[in-house]
């Protein structure tokens, strides 16, 4: 049964889901605060990264090539899209904030189309092949690095929880300790004010889609190395947690979706545990979220919009 | 020659709306360095709109804005601060969720190197702001606030600093001082468009005024004279 040391397991692994939960809320929420799109098939585009990574170490058998490819693709999908959102922001008096949903919801849409047709078939990807992984690098993190009874944590949750902290404390450094993070946080609070500071907002917006587009590349490379796998639906479960984790801690609430993403990551991996199957975790995942919008309809710490 | 030489802001012919409002006609005024003008006018006049219409907010539909003899009437908000204007906002506009110190840093957006320097000249005339500076604004006392605006502006090495209603919801005491500030920022140097509802102290320390009514200038002149004018002691005075 659960004893202390399974629970320690369980609560490192739920960590090293829960940061990666962070990167992927703290992406939506801050192209919500400052570029204003309602982006919540981010996720998706996260996927759409795993895919090209997986096709490009298909193609070279380069773990350094995968993950410049998962970096490159986020960056630039977020950059192609980037004026298409902007058209509709440059009147920033009158944020059309629904034909934003209905870009991104058009775009997850195109991506998970592409990647169940016309990618492996349609069936999931795998990391750990032959042809992706020709050193066994990605295998070998399979090891485990401490095992407890019948939980075991795996070098590449311990690998995701490190290189998740490290990339969660460099986004908050940039938000809270850089020039383009102050002006993050001035258009968030009040993009009018922060125009008639002289602070530009076409060129901050177009910022915002640079860092997320690193963050989401990251991500994707840490999520291949923790799953190592994904599938066309994948997009759409993780953008559906997203938003839920984003409107439970308060819409655009950074420092909220922070604690609440890690909390569910930890109670997914502590689910998972308890069944030891796994297929129960969603389904708990999201009761749980259905209690909190009911008790608090304005998220846990409160929306900052 | 000379005469233009020494004016620092020109508005020529300045007509804006928002949509179907007509906000301001054929607005002219100037500013010349070293004065303080002052825009009068009741709720709606234009006051606000004739400041974000020079600061590039607001595409006007027919008109001129001159800024040290470069035409801007086209430019955008940022390029207008950089280029030595700055506005300090009606209601303050700070930024309550940030600390005093990232609000001023704002200001310097646009050229943080020298920030340092000039975060120094800041505390120095502001002590409360240095005690202050790793305390959300949001915290600040109305007056404390206003002086935040104001420290913020010059953060951004202007010439001219417009300053927008800043009495409005202060106490007359604080509104004095807020006053003094802005008097001795002119004596350093600064020319400053000021729009104000407090008439009679607004006129007191400006040079010359213009009187709002509706979007047009009905009135201008040197400020004495403003505050002489039966008409206007009538109708801003109570007199
Ligand atoms: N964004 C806007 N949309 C529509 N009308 C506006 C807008 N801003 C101002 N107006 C209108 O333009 C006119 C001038 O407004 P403005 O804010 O410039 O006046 P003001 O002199 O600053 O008034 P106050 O003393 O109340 O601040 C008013 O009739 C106002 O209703
Ligand atoms: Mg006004």
């Amino acid at each position: 049964m659960l004893n202390i040391e399974i629970l320690i397991a369980q609560i490192v692994n739920g960590l090293s889901l829960g940061s990666i939960y962070v990167l992927l809320v703290t992406g939506f929420n801050l192209l919500l605060l400052v570029a204003m799109i309602i982006h919540f098939s981010f996720p998706v585009i996260i996927v759409f990264s795993i895919y090209m990574s997986w096709i490009v170490m298909n193609l070279t058998g380069s773990l350094a090539l995968g993950i410049l490819a998962a970096v490159a693709s986020a960056i630039l999908v977020n950059m192609v899209s980037a004026p298409i959102f902007q058209h509709i922001m440059r009147k920033r008096g009158s944020v059309d904030i629904n034909a934003t949903m209905v870009i991104s919801m058009g775009m997850g849409m195109l991506i998970t189309e592409w990647t169940s047709h016309a990618i492996n078939n349609g069936f999931p990807i795998s990391f750990e092949t032959e042809a992706v992984d020709p050193h066994g690098w990605l295998r070998a993190t399979r090891a485990p690095f401490i095992r407890a009874g019948l939980v075991s944590i795996s070098y590449s949750q311990v690998l995701t929880l490190l290189t998740g902290i490290i990339l969660v404390a460099a986004l908050f450094w940039v938000l809270y300790k850089t020039k383009a993070g102050r002006a993050f946080r001035a258009i968030a609070e009040n993009p009018d004010g922060a125009r008639l500071v002289g602070i530009p907002l076409l060129k901050t917006g177009v910022q915002s889609y640079i860092l997320t587009g690193i963050l989401g590349g990251l991500t994707a490379a840490l999520m291949a190395l923790l799953l190592g796998q994904a599938s066309p639906d994948l997009g759409d479960q993780l953008g559906h947690k997203v938003l839920g984790i984003s409107i439970i801690a308060g819409l655009g609430n950074l420092g909220g979706g922070l604690v609440i993403a890690l909390l569910l990551g930890i109670v997914e991996a502590i689910v998972q545990g308890v069944f030891s199957g796994g297929s129960w975790s969603n389904t708990v995942a999201f009761l749980l979220m259905l209690v909190i919008v009911l008790a608090k309809p304005r998220g846990v710490f409160g929306i900052k919009l | 020659m000379e005469q233009k030489d020494d004016i620092i802001l020109q508005v020529r012919d300045l007509s804006v709306s928002y949509g179907h409002i007509k906000a301001l006609r054929e607005v002219n005024l100037e500013v010349r360095k070293g004065e303080i003008v002052v825009l009068v006018g009741s709720n709606g006049a234009g006051k606000t709109s004739i400041m974000e219409t020079i600061l590039g907010v607001n595409t006007p539909d027919a008109g001129q804005v001159t800024f040290e003899g470069r035409d801007i009437t086209k430019n955008p908000v940022d390029k207008n601060v950089r280029g030595g204007m700055t506005l300090v906002p009606e209601g303050r506009g700070v930024f309550a969720t940030m600390s005093v110190l990232d609000n001023l840093l704002l200001g310097a957006h646009h050229e943080l190197k020298t920030a340092g320097k000039k975060l120094n000249f800041v505390f120095e005339s502001f002590p409360v702001l240095g005690v202050r500076k790793n305390q959300l604004a949001g915290t600040l006392s109305g007056g404390e606030r206003q002086m935040l605006a104001i420290a913020r502006a010059l953060m951004s090495t202007p010439r001219m600093i417009m300053v927008d209603e800043p009495s409005i919801g202060l106490a007359p005491i604080v509104v004095n001082s807020i006053f003094d500030i802005l008097v001795n920022l002119n004596k350093e140097g600064y020319s400053i468009l000021l729009s104000e509802q407090n008439v009679y102290k607004a006129l007191k320390c400006a040079h010359r005024g213009y009187v709002l009514e509706t979007g047009r200038v009905i009135k201008e002149g040197r400020a004495e004279d403003l505050l002489n004018d039966p008409a206007i002691r009538e109708a801003y005075l109570g007199a």
